[in-house]
């Protein structure tokens, strides 16, 4: 019986940690035209969350956690000629996020499948669970 | 008391090893985008044998009283949780955990699990029908 409901525990983690990746998605993508304020600054970088399994002392189990948030190092910084912009260098160009909303946009699909396949897992476990009370019943 | 009829302790078994392996396939799953990451499984069981081995041991089972002594016939073992050797594929983060096949897996998992709490009722059922007077 524990281990059943551990497997919900686990299928829950996983729902959550994707539940994160959403929230970072939509972060990338909230900030598309977020620009440098300064001619020297840099506009906002894309962000994207990495995973790790990591023991759970309270339930003894390994459950799914975000590892950390980290930023893309590339410096593919779109230009747009802007010269009233505050941020804009002396040719009156400003640098726009190194994001790419299509890319942003599947990052998105892929996270929402994979919430529902542990949405799919967690439903199994609670059908298993189900079948098990059922006994009480007969 | 019921776990004393060597069936009823085979059918126990089952349901916690598939318990188990449906720990195990959750966990895959929650870890499908988890750099390398490979996915595991439960080692199989016999079932077959060890229900042959219940039903047709010596009326008189050996007690157990350290670890290190070998089990009475009807004991079901714990499985083995391993890393699987062959993956459908592996991306290039070499996580190597395929949704679809964990989702089969645990498909199957359930199906056997149905089939097993209805042998239980259907054991059930039949020992209280040979002790209800109706």
């Amino acid at each position: 019986m524990g281990s059943i409901l551990s497997a919900m525990d686990i299928s829950a983690a996983g729902m959550r940690v994707q539940g994160d990746r959403i929230g970072v998605v939509s972060q990338n993508i909230a900030n598309a035209d977020t620009a440098a304020n300064t001619p020297n600054s840099e506009p906002y970088r894309r962000k994207s969350v990495i995973f790790k399994n990591e023991l759970d002392r309270a339930t003894g189990v390994n459950k799914v956690t975000v590892d950390r948030v980290v930023e893309d190092p590339s410096n593919d910084f779109k230009l747009k000629y802007m010269p009233s912009h505050p941020g804009a260098d002396q040719n009156g160009y400003i640098r726009l996020p190194n994001i790419n909303t299509l890319i942003e946009t599947m990052d998105m699909k892929e996270a929402q499948r994979s919430y529902e396949a542990n949405m799919g897992m967690l439903k199994i476990s609670k059908g298993m669970l189900g079948k098990t009370i059922d006994l009480i019943g007969k | 008391m019921l776990e004393n009829i060597g069936l009823m302790k085979g059918i126990g078994g089952k349901m916690n090893w598939l318990n188990q392996r449906q720990t195990v396939l959750s966990q895959n799953i929650a870890n499908a985008d988890t750099p390398s990451y490979r996915p595991h499984d439960l080692e199989k069981v016999d079932f077959g044998e060890v229900m042959g081995r219940a039903s047709n041991r010596p009326k008189i089972g050996k007690v157990t009283t350290n670890g290190a002594h070998i089990g009475a016939n009807s004991e079901v073992g714990d499985a083995d949780n391993r890393k699987s050797k062959t993956v459908y594929e592996a991306a290039p983060g070499e996580n190597a955990v395929i949704i679809e096949e964990q989702l089969l897996k645990a498909g199957k998992t359930q199906a056997d699990y149905n089939l097993i709490t209805n042998l239980y009722k259907k054991n059930v059922g039949m020992l209280q029908m040979a002790v209800s007077s109706k």
